[in-house]
């Protein structure tokens, strides 16, 4: 490793972070069984394609990548709030988070 | 930046951020005297008076007893989140104060020292300024849930865990109409840099509406002139956010025992109380920030008072040190008001039920809320016309 | 190494840490703890790209208000440790992992190929002053240039609240019908 790569933080060390991120995110859907880390794992997929918008809005000099920022929080927000109502509901019905037992579409 | 600076500068920035925290911390000691010989005024008996002159001494007394009480973990309890959640308790409060300005910057002129000539330096009277001030302090103060849901899980017992989902719901429904109360502050003001809005508040009561100026000798400039409804609603979420009464469910000893620290003693609890120490101190500053004026003397503007003292003082970095005094002393009197107000409500006006609280914050404080926003909007509309 | 340096590392090590450990952790209380970590992580992240409004709305929003929803779910389910917390099966865990593989390394040496563009600083709004002059400017564009996608994003937050409470919604409770 050069010093200049430890020192001089530039675009790419942002958009490799967040594919990091967004990896990681992506293990924990495949990987993971309760309902509610899946969820998790999908708001931080989400944290790091917001990542990279901003660092793409600061290194170009414009302001979309905020704006889509905004909007894509919001989104997640809602989907979060769709997602925990859907996992309520399921737990009541089956008093269990693992997909494993409610793979089957027989109520 | 940063290692370009100097040593100085560093250290002296440094060391402020060590004074507020500390601020912080040593004032709880005497809110909490405060609230014991006020309580005790209010219900018309004696409160703690045995121990030093006033019971001031009572204090030191409790922090003994505090520090020496037994460790005590219990055994269904997370030890990581068990711990973790009071020392979590302290930060919310402590980062958010730290971006409260009380008082104009300290104009240091070029001095010599340990042989060495050290440049002009500019010291703030706050942590640190954030150009988007009031997001901030809402963001960090947002992160307070954790702490009552780490403690309520961690302590591993049902009383707690009721009392902390009751207290995380109530944190975050009242947050809402928090936000939203300030919303009609913040377009009024035009922005969220809080050292802005209180240089907005200098002088007299002086507006323009519609082309006419309208202005008033008797009235300080203040934001509850212009947000009257604003700064009700806002008094009284910070109230549930700091879980006060009469919106302290959480604690509720009639149904809970105590709520999410009933498993707490000690230093441990110490550390809760606080951190609602802190977001009392958080909202007290706010208050004076937005509808009192902030750090501003009534009717005397900054350039007057900055006049004033260099008139007489022998140096500019007196005057200036003179006129941030001043301004220091202004904040913390208003400052003190709004905890005693704190107190005052907290002995004088009963809990609510929870269901009553739920539809308080959804039904009441948030429409209100949206009403003001949507009627400062139309109004500083017509105001630019 | 220079403070900026320092601060990125700092933060990405802090961010990618707590990232992992939200699906390496059994239990899914911790996971949610982590994950809140992650977004603060990421918030302090976004203060590096000097976007300081957007930083805001995320302590409020993810961490602040999702990231309790999360927490409080789960404690309401009063969830233990997961009996099986992953998946299983050798096949598909191995599928699962070199999709996962070739993704990263995609992702990785698109960024590494690319030839990618060094800071503009001359006209740039987003590092003028201290965080005000680009929450004015945001704001401007927000309400002109995107102002459909704003009030479609209205519209889709109500449907939401709506579609929440409904799902959500038991017999019984605290109030009456």
């Amino acid at each position: 490793m050069n010093s200049d790569f430890i020192n001089n933080i530039g675009l790419t060390h942002y958009l490799v972070l967040a594919a990091m991120l967004f990896v990681t995110g992506m293990a924990g859907v495949l990987f993971r069984r309760n309902v509610i880390v899946l969820l998790m794992s999908i708001e931080l997929m989400l944290n790091s394609v917001n990542l990279t918008f901003v660092a793409f809005s600061k290194f170009l000099g414009i302001l979309d990548g905020h704006i889509m920022v905004f909007f894509v929080m919001t989104i997640a927000a809602a989907e979060a709030a769709v997602g925990l109502a859907l996992a309520v509901t399921i737990f009541k019905r089956f008093n269990e988070v693992n997909i494993r037992f409610f793979e089957h579409l027989k109520g | 930046m940063g290692m370009g600076k100097d040593i100085f500068e560093i250290t002296v920035n440094g060391l402020k951020l060590v004074v507020i925290f500390l601020m912080m911390v040593q004032a709880v000691p005497i809110l909490v005297w405060l609230e014991r010989r006020g309580s005790a005024f209010i219900q018309n008996r004696l409160g703690p008076n045995r121990v030093g002159p006033l019971g001031l001494m009572q204090l030191l007394a409790d922090a003994v007893k505090f520090l020496t009480k037994e460790n005590f973990v219990p055994d269904t309890a997370k030890p990581l989140l068990y711990y973790a959640a009071p020392v979590f308790a302290l930060i919310p409060g402590a980062v958010a104060f730290s971006a409260i300005p009380m008082s104009t910057p300290i104009q240091i002129g070029v001095f010599e020292m340990f042989g060495q000539s050290w440049g002009p330096y500019t010291f703030l009277v706050q942590g640190y300024d954030i150009g988007v001030g009031i997001v901030f302090i809402l963001g960090v103060s947002s992160l307070a849930a954790y702490t009552l849901l780490m403690a309520g899980w961690g302590s591993g017992n049902k009383y707690s865990l009721m009392g902390a989902l009751r207290a995380s719901a109530q944190t975050i429904s009242y947050e809402l109409a928090l936000g939203l109360s300030i919303v009609g502050v913040i377009m009024m003001y035009g922005t969220f840099n809080l050292t802005d809005m209180t240089m907005m508040q200098q002088g007299p009561l002086n507006f323009s509406f519609m082309g006419y100026t309208v202005s008033s000798p008797y009235l300080p400039n203040w934001g509850i002139f212009f947000q009257p409804l604003a700064a009700l609603l806002f008094f009284t979420t910070t109230f549930a956010e700091s879980n006060r009464l009469p919106f302290d469910l959480a604690e509720g000893e009639s149904e809970l025992v105590a709520g999410f620290h009933t498993e707490y003693g000690g230093f441990k609890f110490n550390m809760f109380f606080i951190g609602e120490y802190g977001h009392m101190m958080i909202a007290s500053g706010l208050m004076a920030l937005f509808f009192f004026g902030g750090f501003g003397i009534p009717f005397v503007s900054v350039v007057e008072l900055q006049e004033w003292a260099a008139g007489v003082t022998a140096t500019a970095t007196g005057a200036s040190a003179l006129v941030a005094g001043l301004h220091f002393l202004s904040f913390m009197v208003k400052f003190s008001f709004f905890l005693w107000v704190f107190i005052w409500v907290r002995w004088t006006l009963p809990r609510f039920r929870y269901d009553q609280l739920m539809d308080f914050g959804w039904k009441t404080l948030l429409p209100w809320a949206l009403a003001n926003t949507i009627l400062t909007a139309f109004i500083i509309y017509a105001a630019s016309l | 190494m220079t403070a900026d340096a320092f601060l990125f590392w700092f933060l990405a090590i802090v961010t990618l840490v707590s990232g992992l450990s939200v699906i390496l952790n059994s239990n899914p209380i911790y996971s949610a703890l982590c994950l809140a970590m992650t977004m603060v992580g990421v918030s302090a992240l976004f203060v590096t790209l000097n976007a300081y409004f957007i930083a805001g709305v995320q302590l409020i929003v993810y961490a602040g208000a999702v990231m309790v929803l999360f927490v409080m779910v789960i404690m309401l389910f009063d969830l233990k440790k997961d009996l099986q917390t992953f998946a299983r099966g050798m096949f598909t865990g191995g599928v699962k992992l070199a999709s996962v593989g070739l993704i990263a390394g995609l992702v990785v040496g698109a960024i590494k190929s690319a030839e990618l563009f060094t800071e503009k600083v001359a006209d740039n709004p987003v590092t003028t002053g201290n965080g005000m002059e680009s929450t004015k400017a945001l704001g401007q564009i927000l309400f002109t240039k995107y102002i459909f996608g704003f009030e479609a994003l209205g519209v889709l937050l109500l449907v939401i609240a709506v579609g929440a409470v409904a799902l959500a919604r038991s017999k019984g409770g605290t109030h009456e019908q």
